[in-house]
């Protein structure tokens, strides 16, 4: 236990990482593929997996489609997208029943991942595109996705802090893209990229269950069509802007309680050797409940239920939230800032950090517990070049001390200061 | 110590019943990291109205029982959460309409972590001062609440669906009921629902069930408790009909939510009898609107619905209801629809097709959560606090007969128990 548990094989252009596992009833099976953050494809790469859901050559019909999972065994098909520093993944899964459990022991895995390989390489085309209703319906569903971030008032304020922070940078961009790229998409346009994706970017196989390597490679091997040619590495923008004058921006909308959200610039990646260190600062601020910011804004000043840091590591952002009474504002910010100061100048006690690593350490392992946060865990590793272990990590996490901790700190520099509040009372900062 | 084998899901669970009551359970996990505990007590959101052994019945305000919850952590030389950091632990609590649980997960000291969980809850420390506090935090935890569409959208139908019984009000109560909380109220709360008798301990992981249980069973050698006597519970006399067929609200969102529901009126199961229903009404919910029903996908093309569409079925001794719903651009169109065609389906009923394809999809699912050790702590100590027991649910899928699902189909979906929660954008 402890090491990186994934064994990889080449097929042809892509890579196909495999955990063998009797632990989990279910296998779990992921395409990854990347792309480059850009303003002009970040609503087509998001459009992408829910059209390919909606039909294939063999399943032509979305009822069709779900009838075919619901044989299965009620297998999850999961489409998503999401953000790693400058860049888009795409994520198309399946994850299967293991028939062994079942009276009727069913042999499903082939099965599975021929039909997930279907979804990713055999879409339902006409006219040289996808099927234009499928693209309409997906385009207007996604614009409703993309309305309703306003509905979730504490992931609105995360994007939209991120927004003000990024503002000219791919990593502001919202991961659903912008609605007013929609009305120019079109079917064959979609497709077109498509082809291009599917053939040219990097994609990673991902198999967790009871499955060998060897038979995981052989089913990509033999059910994967595009497996010849160049797949050129996506080069991302590493460079990190230096904070020059803190941003405050302030939004008004129709809310009871305010949220109070600040962004960082850390200047350290997952890529550097202080990656660990860093892990521990963010873990000491705001990780855990017995963080910085939990206990001086929650449990001493009691101005909040919730108040935490996060770590976006490939672009080395951290973010920090809290959710307050709206004539509060000053005291949280005050209170916040205080407590990164205290990280500046070492203020870090021997609990802070014992309690740290422990809570820190058991968070890493626990994510070996679920397949798609084993398969998360091994990703960050290959997206960023820089390859950590759980054994390494864990091993960093020991013998990380104060000062590594305060020298991290110092580079941290405050970058935005963003807070969403009620219609009433007077105007106050930017926007 | 009892043990008891499922050997189709490879999976062996001790059981042993302390002489103080408590029940305790172990399911080794070998091959995980974590080990997961939950200590739940039979006492939720829903138990505002009692009558405490020896004493006079009481009415107590609405959201003590979560106030409680919180106030658990808050112990005489400080935080608990401390102790649990300490020792590596990541520890947490709930509060629902019948339970309370204090859980923690952790992949080191296990014995040290499952000690601080059962001593922590066993040892109130109720101050003045700590109530008064911990208001301005459950104050926000309320605000968050109101901004939450789902949360309205959803409490917005039980409201609807229930005309007195206790599930209607908010499990956190109001920053005004809350104020008239005090350490008072909270030790009594705590005298009457934490005896061990009223609690099961869960632990599942990758751990030695006899040292484990052994653990537990000097732990609360160690410590006494009055004989454990039957706790009365009053509940409203609740009408058979639904209280409000429609309930509607504004707030900032960007699009609408509409949810609708049955109120169920086959109440009062336990055992068996209870996982049977439970599970023959979530085939009949995902017959009519999974993603696989011809409704479900009509609604989807014509944009009424997107992938949120869900449904959901509760059901406790004291009520039950099923939710579906989710966003729409026009909840009027979407219940039209559904008023349309579910007379047509009930006349048709569920064909023996349909019931083969979606049966197979609730075991798939049901392996799928038999993943994670949180759902099986979570679950299986709700279906024991229902006689229940949570490793039947396989089994009783495979039991089920299409002629069972119909029948629950013409008890459950009936429009005239029919009601509706809306949440729309604001007015500009």
């Amino acid at each position: 236990m402890g090491q990186m548990p994934f064994e990889t094989a080449a097929v042809g252009n892509v890579r196909v990482h495999v955990c063998p596992t009797e632990k989990f009833k279910t296998t779990t099976i992921a395409a990854m593929i990347q792309q480059e953050l850009t303003p002009e494809t970040v609503t087509k790469t998001a459009l992408l997996p829910s059209v390919l859901q909606r039909g294939t050559v063999s399943h032509p019909s979305t009822l069709q489609l779900k009838r075919k999972l619901e044989d299965l065994y009620g297998a999850t098909l999961h489409t998503e997208v999401f953000k790693r520093g400058e860049r888009h993944i795409m994520h198309v899964g399946l994850e299967i029943a293991n028939g062994r459990y079942l009276s009727e022991s069913p042999k499903l895995l082939r099965e599975g991942v021929a039909f997930l390989m279907e979804v990713l390489t055999r879409p339902v085309v006409e006219d040289g595109g996808f099927r234009r209703a499928y693209v309409e319906a997906e385009k207007k569903n996604l614009k409703q996705k993309i309305e309703s971030l306003l509905d979730d008032k504490i992931r609105y304020a995360a994007q939209r802090c991120i927004a003000a922070m990024c503002d000219g940078e791919p990593f502001g961009l919202f991961v659903y893209g912008r609605t007013e790229d929609l009305p120019s998409i079109d079917p064959i346009q979609l497709y077109t990229y498509y082809r291009q994706v599917i053939e040219t970017c990097p994609i990673d196989f991902f198999f967790v269950g009871n499955v060998s390597t060897d038979d995981a490679a052989a089913l990509v091997r033999e059910l994967f069509p595009y497996s010849e040619g160049e797949r050129p590495p996506v080069e991302v923008n590493r460079e990190q802007p230096t904070v020059k004058q803190v941003k405050e921006v302030v939004d008004r909308l129709d809310v009871i309680q305010g949220k109070l959200n600040m962004g960082c610039r850390t200047g350290v990646t997952i890529r550097d050797d202080d990656y660990v260190p860093l892990l521990m600062y963010n873990g000491i601020l705001g990780g855990f409940p017995h963080s910085k910011l939990f206990m001086n804004v929650r449990e001493k000043a009691s101005l909040a239920y919730y108040a935490s840091s996060r770590l976006e590591s490939h672009k080395g952002i951290l973010t920090i939230q809290s959710g307050i009474e709206i004539a509060n504002y000053q005291k949280a910010l005050d209170i916040i800032r205080k407590q990164l100061e205290a990280m500046r100048r070492g203020e870090i006690t021997d609990r802070e950090l014992s309690q740290t690593r422990a809570t820190l350490s058991n968070q890493l392992r626990e994510r070996q517990d679920r397949p798609y946060e084993l398969i998360d865990f091994a990703y960050h590793s290959l997206l960023s070049g820089r390859e950590w272990s759980l054994d390494q990590l864990l091993k960093g996490i020991e013998s990380v001390d104060k000062e590594d901790v305060r020298r991290v700190a110092e580079q941290v520099q405050l970058d935005t200061i963003y807070f969403l509040r009620d219609k009433g009372g007077k105007s106050d900062g930017a926007h | 110590m009892e043990r008891i084998e499922h050997r189709q899901l490879g999976e062996t669970l001790y059981y042993e019943e302390l002489p103080n009551g408590l029940q305790v359970y172990v399911l080794p996990k070998p091959g995980f990291f974590k080990t997961y505990a939950t200590f739940t007590t039979h006492y939720g959101s829903i138990d505002n109205h009692f009558q405490p052994p020896g004493k006079e019945a009481v009415r107590v305000p609405d959201g003590i029982a979560h106030f409680l919850e919180h106030k658990m952590f808050e112990k005489e030389d400080g935080d608990v959460f401390q102790h649990f950091a300490a020792q590596g632990a990541s520890a947490n609590a709930f509060t629902s309409f019948d339970r309370t649980a204090y859980l923690f997960s952790c992949t080191d000291q296990v014995e040290a972590n499952l000690t601080t969980l059962l001593d922590f809850v066993q040892t109130p420390y109720f101050t003045e001062a700590g109530v008064e506090k911990e208001k301005g935090i459950i104050g926000q935890e309320i605000r968050m609440y109101e901004d939450n569409p789902d949360w309205r959208s959803y409490f917005g139908l039980i409201e609807s669906l229930y005309h007195r019984h206790p599930v209607r009000i908010d499990i956190a109560g109001t920053v005004e009921s809350i104020a008239e909380i005090t350490k008072d109220t909270l030790y009594l709360c705590y005298e009457t629902f934490y005896h061990p008798g009223n609690m099961l301990l869960f632990v599942v992981g990758p751990v030695d069930p006899e040292k484990i249980i052994n653990l537990v069973r000097e732990n609360q050698a160690g410590k006494t408790f009055s004989r454990q006597e039957e706790i009365e519970r009053f509940f409203p006399e609740e009408p058979d009909s639904v209280a409000n067929r429609r309930n509607e609200i504004r707030l900032s969102v960007g699009i609408s939510k509409c949810l609708f529901g049955f109120k169920e009126r086959n109440i009062g199961l336990t055992g068996d009898s209870y996982l049977k229903q439970e599970t023959a009404t979530e085939l009949v919910l995902e017959a009519l609107f999974g993603p696989g029903s011809d409704l479900y996908q009509s609604l989807y093309d014509d944009g009424l619905i997107d992938e949120n569409f869900f449904f959901d079925y509760s059901l406790e001794k004291g009520y039950g209801y099923s939710c579906i719903g989710g966003d729409t651009p026009d909840p009027d169109a979407l219940l039209n629809r559904v008023q349309e065609e579910v007379p047509r389906i009930l006349e048709k009923g569920i064909s023996e097709e349909v019931f083969e394809r979606i049966r197979k999809k609730r075991l798939g699912q049901v392996l799928r959560a038999l993943n994670s050790p949180e759902w099986i702590a979570n679950q299986f100590t709700r279906y024991r606090f229902n006689q229940s027991d949570l490793f039947r649910l396989i089994p009783a899928l495979e039991e089920l007969t299409p002629d069972r699902v119909n029948r629950r189909l013409h008890e459950h979906i009936d429009l005239d128990r029919m009601a509706v929660s809306i949440v729309k954008p604001l007015e500009e």
